[in-house]
């Protein structure tokens, strides 16, 4: 056993040296079978193919988050780090790939989890609860709402269906590629120790920031978010008028 | 004729679990068979007592079991309660005045027989109770129960804090978890494949989000005075000046107070589960000991939102004469531990005489309630105090009370003014002039 681990490390890290301008072939290893497994777990007609397309999905994280970002980054990855990473890419696989809407509601919100667990390893604990507040407590709660007033009998066949999914993989895989190679040839970005003080993601620092530095944004921000509650409120009012003419659109 | 299910027998053991000394004796046995090896084998675990890593442990361990337990207790209570309120006697079959009720109930539950109905969704129907009852006990780990101790055997100076664990987003955790805690429900009304159910998972979602934008607002004026978001540390700042927030911030505490009926899902606000027009709600579907966790859920909901309240305002541990910070023995510990507990009690009876006296609301009541109700109530607080902090009189009791006095009259003033109460009914309501489409 030995014998075949170090050769799979041998062989591992033979590709891993072997650049393509500047995209190692691990990466294009997982990219391929990442896009490909996509392809095949994606609904519709291909129905025996989905386990398949699973499985290289699952190759492909594994491959992502322990070999690639080992040889990106020059050191391994903290345990915690890679298990969170990969719940957030199995979760993240399937709110896509789940024909039924809930399921896929569901996933996100195990997705929503998983980063808040990648936050808090970096000690980001406001972005961490703010994450679960906003997207987990209230956003989805929403769509959930909404997903089960539009709930059919059977399933809808834009549910059972990808819509041009091959287009879809090539179109997602091809802009992770620039990323993830621009990631690649700046390595120094990335692969340095985080040396943020420990105070960072506490409430007092980003709230201190949130006023000083970046006033101009969170002001804009508020502005956006009041006229998107204004435009709801129109575009409500009128609606009701529309399904209740009977009792003066009183909701 | 000899009954089966009531002979001589069962009599004699009834009659006998009716004597409270047989039920003085049984506790003492019991207690001192627990007990007694615990404390002869205490000299070899005792650092862990002392130990940062895992006393936390051994607190979350015994407070899980303590509010497992006191659930049992508060459904007794809670039974007493409404007897005491309809004037009829409640249960007292079960042991010496129906102390034993909540071993029946408990047994009943288990030997129930667990139906799953042919056409639920099965993963989300198994996952809903589980959510429901993680997501209210998980809440406990931010309570600072009774500040720091100080064990005689560690040495001078070092303490350990009777608190699972010390976050420096404090109150967000709470409500990020209490925004989670939708789900069981919502899940559970989805998953059943009933349409009462569902209705009871709609109105439920509909009422938590709603609920947390006036209990986000109120707890946002209290942050604003204590100026830290660490349960340990407001606490210990009420307990150094023996002032407790709600003298500051009475209108927030009101606030606070109603929407943790809301999102326990407490009467008057337990539409989810209105037995009237929903037959049981979101857990009509439910038997046996999913049921049960829903139960436990939404008890255990109630003990952490009394726990919360007393730490924001009600001082925690402190009571004046009796605690203070810098009593680190672990006597004290003990003392402000009951302290603490004697409070969340008071709260929860308060929740329970609350079911019993108030009849629930209507949908539409409880929706403007809070959106013409408690959330201007809680954005006016904000305001209010925001300029009380900008003066730097935020710590000035008479012109905290002076603004929510303010604040009050205010409200009143609005309330008798305008021609329809928010709790009015729906076509009292004036006319919304809708432009045509």
């Amino acid at each position: 056993m030995p014998g075949i681990a170090s050769w799979v490390e041998r062989s591992v890290r033979a590709a891993g040296e072997w650049n393509l301008n500047g995209m190692s072939t691990l990466l294009v290893i997982f990219l391929v079978l990442g896009a490909t497994g996509l392809f095949l777990a994606l609904p519709g007609t291909r129905g025996g193919w989905r386990p398949v397309g699973m499985a290289l999905l699952v190759a492909a994280g594994i491959l992502l988050v322990f070999v690639l970002a080992d040889f990106a980054l020059g050191r391994e990855l903290p345990i915690w780090f890679g298990g969170c990473a990969l719940v957030a890419l199995f979760a993240a696989t399937r709110v896509i790939t789940h024909t039924k809407p809930v399921y896929s509601a569901l996933y996100f919100v195990l997705l929503i989890v998983a980063v808040t667990g990648l936050l808090l390893l970096m000690s980001a604990e406001f972005l961490a609860a703010a994450l679960v507040i906003v997207y987990a407590g209230a956003i989805l709660v929403t769509y959930l709402f909404v997903i089960m007033l539009a709930q059919q009998a059977r399933l809808a066949p834009y549910d059972a269906r990808a819509r041009e999914p091959f287009v879809g993989c090539v179109a997602g895989f091809v802009l992770l590629a620039i990323i993830a190679a621009q990631l690649l040839v700046a390595p120094s970005g990335v692969g340095a120790e985080p040396t943020v003080e420990e105070a960072a993601g506490t409430v007092e620092a980003v709230g201190t920031l949130l006023l000083t530095d970046y006033i101009i944004a969170i002001q804009l921000a508020g502005l956006l978010l009041l006229a998107g509650m204004v435009g709801a409120i129109a575009i409500a009012r009128r609606q009701a008028a529309d399904s209740t003419p009977q009792n003066g659109g009183v909701d | 004729m000899k009954s089966i299910l009531y002979d001589k027998t069962t009599q004699a053991i009834e009659n006998t679990l009716r004597n409270p000394l047989v039920l003085i004796v049984a506790a003492l046995v019991l207690g001192a068979a627990a007990l007694v090896p615990l404390w002869m084998l205490f000299p070899y675990y005792r650092w862990l007592l002392s130990d940062p890593f895992w006393f936390p442990i051994i607190v979350m361990g015994v407070m899980l079991k303590v509010i497992l337990t006191s659930t049992a207790v508060c459904i007794l209570a809670e039974r007493k309660l409404a007897s005491f309120t309809q004037d009829r006697h409640g249960p007292n079959r079960v042991g010496f005045w129906g102390l034993l009720q909540p071993m029946a109930d408990g047994l009943k539950f288990f030997l129930k027989e667990d139906i799953t109905p042919a056409n639920v969704d099965k993963p989300i129907f198994m996952l809903a109770p589980v959510l429901a009852l993680i997501t209210a006990l998980i809440g406990f780990a931010i309570i600072p129960w009774a500040g720091d101790v100080h064990w005689p055997w560690m040495p001078e100076g070092e303490v350990v804090r009777t608190q699972v664990a010390s976050l420096n987003i404090g109150i967000l955790y709470m409500l990020a978890v209490g925004s989670l805690g939708v789900y069981g429900i919502v899940l559970g009304g989805y998953a059943s494949n009933n349409k009462y159910s569902f209705f009871g998972g709609m109105r439920a979602t509909a009422q938590m989000i709603s609920y947390e934008l006036p209990l986000g607002l109120a707890l946002l004026s209290v942050l604003l005075v204590s100026g830290t978001v660490r349960p340990e540390l407001i606490v210990d700042t009420q307990a150094t000046t023996g002032m407790w927030y709600v003298f500051y911030q009475p209108i927030a505490f009101f606030i606070v107070l109603v929407c943790t009926f809301a999102e326990a899902n407490r009467t008057p606000f337990d539409l989810a589960e209105a037995e009237q027009e929903l037959v049981g709600g979101f857990h009509t579907e439910y038997s046996s000991m999913k049921f049960a966790m829903f139960f436990l859920g939404e008890y255990a909901h109630i003990v952490t939102g009394s726990a919360i309240m007393v730490a924001l305002f009600f001082g925690g541990w402190h009571c004046w004469g009796l605690t203070s910070a810098a009593d680190t023995s672990w006597i004290g510990m003990l003392i402000k531990l009951n302290v603490y507990f004697a409070k969340v009690a008071a709260f929860v009876l308060f929740f329970m005489l609350i079911r019993w006296t108030i009849p629930r609301f209507r949908f539409d009541q409880l929706m403007r309630i809070c959106w013409l109700g408690l959330v201007p109530l809680g954005i006016a607080l904000l305001a209010g105090t925001a300029i009380l902090v900008a003066l730097g009189w935020q710590h000035n009791l008479w012109a905290s009370l002076g603004m929510n006095l303010v604040l009050l009259v205010l409200t009143l003033i609005y309330t008798a003014r305008s021609t329809v109460p928010v709790t009015g009914r729906q076509t009292d309501l004036p006319e919304i002039q809708v432009r045509p489409a």
